[in-house]
């Protein structure tokens, strides 16, 4: 069998399925990264967005505080501002601070609270006038309204107005408006304070925000320290209550901390976060923060996309693969039976023509009658006989064959005493065997064996194997045929001291058209379909034919044959 | 010497109550022989620990303002709730302890009236709704809802209580008791997390009328921030071993709820110059000058609450009076939708018979102030044993235990011996094994039940 039209086809298939599946991968990578910019920029711009919503929600609340602030009048503004601290969630502390003098309230001492001891320490730069309040984020008083910033971010219209409810609620409290404490006190009073701003404090790498008005004529200072925790409070339920899958959208402070997460992933503590947007200047080192999950991209773009992608190339490759192998396989096969029905019908003819041409000459010898010897007369005749029935057996042989290949081969179970038939089978043949130079042995015991199963099978089998063994064992000089009853099989072992079959044919002798040496110039004819046909007949029968290499050389082919068989035809 | 001062006459709202509900269609009836009238106001109640005092110099003087909240009305309806249950439906929630919390959220839901409002946050490191706020006449639907509650991850204990809080503020305008019920069993550990930070929250949700109750379950959850939110917004406090006592524990507490008297009650004791105010014993409040302010959030009906300060006064001669402090209360009575006050005002007189000066021991100030010294010894008892000073700890909880054995068998106090034996048993088996998380929880959650007068345990 040639082997490189098989490795050129190999080659025609290989090499463009390789190139498709290169270029291929190639424009799938390119489509991930586009889809994982995409992604990456979509979620940017939901983090800005989140930021700016919190932002816009922060600077509304300290431009509400500082309204309420600029509205506080009357003579009992301490009060009014404690009364104020007291009652809205949004306030920490209040204080009073006049410029020069220091903090009017709330004043150190054993009096003062833990918490007002603890804001005194905390703002003490401040107060102490270490840090100018000027440089410390002022502004004028009534700058910014809060609307303005709205329509300043048209991108995010749609997000405040879904916040708008809970944002005007948390409008209304830092004005003083809507809980649960409304000052009289609190009313507008024109040009009473000029100059305020906020305050971003950092203490212990934690934020806290002041706010601050002066107010005229006194210049007094009136400031509120805002509750963060109220803040963060509710800042927490402006966000966003789910993510993407495999993101997680976090707010973090100023030490990285995890504030408030959404998303379904739980995040490992200290992971670094893939995207960023900060929240100053009204929270500083404040972040809205994007995660992939485990770190990758891949979990929300998905590489998802380029893992199906590559799983159907693989697939497709694959399949190409597969068939061109079945389709390379099968050619190879079917060369090989036309190969060897070739060889067969060459070895057929040159069977049949054997015979043919003995029966010929001798029957054109008596025919022209020019021989008078009576013996040599007798011998001719007998040849002709023999030739006749070994192509009777060679015929037999290949309608067996055909019927076998056709499943229309039909057997004929009768009882039958295999020890006599056996011995009547090697008697027909022993002259044959012995002519061949084949010393025979047999050794059948005495006892009868009956069995359920075909004659003509049986004696087809004997023939081919006796035949074989004439064939093949000739130079080896000896047959033995022994018979014995072994786990209710009867095993009729044919042995001889011929060249025996060479291992690496030893598991392809019994398949169809198989010959050790198939060329034409063997030395001994044949149609390979031989020992082929005696398994099949075997195992069609419930019996079998085995090959096991004889001790001291030679063959020994097994024929198994159960003992009483029931079964029916 | 007790003064005891109602401003709201009696009689007056047992006819102003009848004639309303004769109004409605006589839809309600009240027995004014079988009930306290409805919005029969707060008694105020201020006592000292001694009623006559030592003609010496100065001396400390413990001033007791006890609020009595009247039974609730039997026939009147009762305010609307505004609940909303917070749940921990973290990891280590997962099996029995979620089953029993769902069922115990479900047992809630089903004793509220359809003019009451309910809500269900659930969260592990995600926050998530799981029934916005809504009328509790959606039953089924809720049920539905709560069972769908699945164990999860972490545990965002601040996201959750703020977002609990969001459900609750939906309804602001209406005129509800509004309450938080959180439940949790570990340690919160996204967001804000340390017991400051949520004493932070809670204050600031009180301000709101909001009140947050903590359940603390098992012996794994942080109980210095369950009881820090649920002290600085008046809520109760509860440690739960098993999460078999879940349903009764939410029970007891949504009877608490149902039967508030008095809302946002403000409590403000002026004393004359030379009275100082020195401390305010286990309550959170502020001392301005001689002023001493207190916030609470709600009364139960048929509760008692107090509040005990400590404070100097200037010696007398003696026969001489001594005026110590007025007592200002306002709150909000729900069923009439109303403020209200009540007063009262306690003075003393000065002797130089000793005698006459320890017979005049209040016995009832002095043993709810020696509990409540003995409730912060267990706070100091936790510190100490948190520093890693397990004998101090001991011998802080067995000084404690000795006063209170010496007073109770001074005044033969039942009470105190009882107290003082059980303290000497934790302070043994503290001795002997160490401060566990159990003993730890114990006396905590212990410690804000005594100091806050919490009726449900």
């Amino acid at each position: 069998m040639k082997k490189c039209p098989i490795i050129l086809y190999w080659l025609l298939l290989l090499v463009p399925t390789f190139v498709i599946g290169v270029f291929a991968f190639q424009l799938l990578r390119h489509e991930q990264e586009r889809i994982d910019k995409e992604v990456r920029f979509s979620a940017r711009d939901r983090a800005r967005s989140i930021a700016e919503t919190l932002q816009i929600t922060v600077a509304a609340v300290e431009d509400g505080l500082t309204e309420a602030l600029c509205r506080i009048h009357g003579n009992r503004l301490t009060e009014t501002l404690l009364e104020w601290e007291e009652s809205n969630p949004l306030l920490r502390n209040v204080f009073v601070w006049k410029p020069k003098v220091g903090l009017q309230y709330p004043v150190s001492g054993a009096s003062a609270t833990l918490e007002e001891r603890r804001f005194n320490a905390r703002y003490n730069a401040l107060f102490s006038g270490r840090v100018p309040w000027q440089s410390a984020g002022a502004e004028t008083a009534d700058a910014v309204p809060s609307d303005t910033l709205v329509s300043e971010q048209p991108s995010l219209v749609r997000d405040i107005k879904k916040l708008k409810t809970g944002r005007q609620r948390l409008v209304s409290l830092a004005k003083g408006e809507g809980g649960s404490y409304k000052d009289r006190n609190m009313e507008a009073e024109e040009g009473s304070c000029k100059v305020g701003g906020w305050i971003p404090w950092f203490e212990e790498n934690r934020l806290f925000i002041l706010g601050w008005v002066q107010r005229q004529p006194n210049g007094l200072i009136y400031g509120v320290e805002i509750e963060l925790m109220t803040l963060l409070s509710r800042l927490v339920t402006d966000f966003p209550a789910t993510a993407p899958k495999g993101m997680v959208y976090a707010l973090l402070d100023g030490s990285g901390q995890i504030l408030h997460q959404a998303g379904n992933s739980a995040l490992e503590p200290g992971l670094r976060p893939d995207l960023t947007v900060p929240l100053a200047p009204y929270l500083p080192h404040w972040q809205v923060a994007v995660y992939f999950v485990d770190g990758r991209l891949a979990a929300v773009s998905g590489k998802g996309f380029i893992i199906l992608s590559g799983l159907l190339l693989a697939i497709f490759i694959i399949a190409i693969i597969l068939g061109g192998s079945l389709l390379t396989w099968q050619a190879h096969r079917n060369m090989r039976e036309a190969q060897q029905k070739t060889s067969f019908v060459s070895n057929v003819s040159h069977e049949l023509k054997t015979p043919l041409t003995s029966i010929r000459m001798y029957a054109e010898l008596l025919n022209e009658g020019r021989i008078k010897d009576p013996e040599k007369k007798e011998h001719y005749l007998r040849v002709i006989v023999d030739e006749s029935r070994r192509l009777t057996r060679l015929v037999n042989n290949v309608l067996d064959f055909s019927r076998l290949e056709q499943g229309r081969k039909n057997y004929y179970l009768e009882e039958l005493e295999l020890t006599g038939y056996l011995r009547e089978i090697v008697e027909l043949h022993r002259l044959r065997i012995q002519e061949a130079g084949l010393a025979l042995e047999v050794q059948i015991p005495e006892e009868k064996i009956v069995l359920l199963t075909d004659r003509d099978a049986i004696e087809q089998v004997m023939l081919n194997i006796i035949d074989n063994a004439i064939k093949y064992a000739a130079d080896g000089g000896e047959l033995v045929i022994a018979l014995k009853v072994k786990n209710g099989k009867c095993e009729i072992r044919f042995m001889d001291r011929g060249q025996g079959v060479p291992p690496e044919h030893r598991s392809r002798i019994f398949k169809k058209f198989h010959r050790v040496d198939d060329t034409l110039t063997a030395q001994q004819p044949g149609s390979g379909l031989g020992l082929s046909i005696t398994r099949r007949l075997l195992r069609d029968i419930d019996g079998d034919l085995l090959y096991e290499p004889r001790d001291g050389g030679g063959s020994s082919f097994v024929v198994l044959v159960p003992c009483r068989s029931h079964r029916e035809s | 010497m007790k003064t005891i001062v109602n401003r709201k006459k009696v009689e007056w709202w047992v006819m102003v109550i009848l004639i309303l509900f004769g109004l409605c269609g006589g839809r309600y009836f009240v027995s004014p022989a079988t009930a306290k009238a409805p919005g029969s106001g707060v008694d105020c109640r201020v006592e000292i620990d001694r009623s006559v005092l030592l003609e010496d110099g100065p001396q400390k003087v413990v001033i007791k303002v006890t609020l009595d909240a009247p039974p609730p009305p039997e026939k009147i309806e009762r305010p609307a709730v505004n609940l909303s249950i917070v749940l921990d439906r973290s990891g280590s929630m997962s099996g029995q302890k979620l089953e029993k919390a769902k069922e115990a959220a479900i047992e809630a839901v089903r004793h509220l009236g359809p003019g009451d409002i309910f809500s269900v946050v659930a969260y592990d490191h995600n926050v998530r709704t799981v029934v916005p706020a809504r009328s509790a006449r959606h039953v089924e639907w809720i049920e539905r809802r709560i069972r769908e509650i699945r164990s999860g991850g972490n545990t965002a204990l601040f996201g959750g209580v703020s977002q609990g809080a969001a459900e609750v503020r939906k309804n602001f305008r209406g005129r509800y008791v509004h309450r938080i019920i959180l439940l949790s069993d570990g340690i919160a550990n996204v967001g804000p997390s340390t017991p400051e930070d949520l004493g932070r929250l809670g204050a600031a949700l009180i301000k709101e009328g909001i009140s947050v109750t903590t359940v603390g379950v098992g012996t794994d959850y942080n109980e210095d921030l369950m009881t820090r939110l649920s002290q600085n917004s008046d809520g109760n406090s509860y440690f739960v071993e098993s999460s078999r006592d879940l349903p009764r524990i939410f029970a007891a507490e949504l009877g608490d709820v149902l039967n508030v008297v008095a809302k946002k009650v403000r409590v403000i004791v002026e004393c004359p110059d030379g009275v100082r105010p020195l401390t305010i014993i286990g309550r959170e409040g502020r001392i301005r000058g001689r002023t001493v302010e207190l916030y609470l959030n709600q009364l139960y009906g048929g509760q008692k609450k107090y509040a005990l300060i400590e404070v100097e006064i200037p010696g007398e001669k003696s026969g001489e009076e001594i005026h110590i402090a007025s007592v200002r209360v306002s709150y909000e009575n729900p069923f009439t939708q109303k403020s209200e006050t009540a007063s009262g005002r306690v003075s003393a007189r000065f002797s130089d018979d000793r005698a006459e000066v320890n017979k005049s021991v209040n016995i009832g100030v002095q043993r709810d102030y020696q509990l409540n010294l003995n409730a912060i010894a267990k706070d100091k008892a936790i510190s100490l044993s948190d520093m890693g000073k397990k004998d101090e700890a001991v011998s802080e909880l067995k000084k404690s235990a000795g006063q209170l054995r010496y007073l109770g068998q001074k005044y033969d106090d039942e009470k105190l011996l009882n107290e003082a034996e059980a303290m000497e048993q934790q302070a043994e088996q503290i001795e002997e094994k160490g401060m566990t998380r159990k003993h730890r929880k114990s006396l905590r959650t212990d410690s804000y039940q005594m100091k806050h007068q919490q009726l449900s345990k």
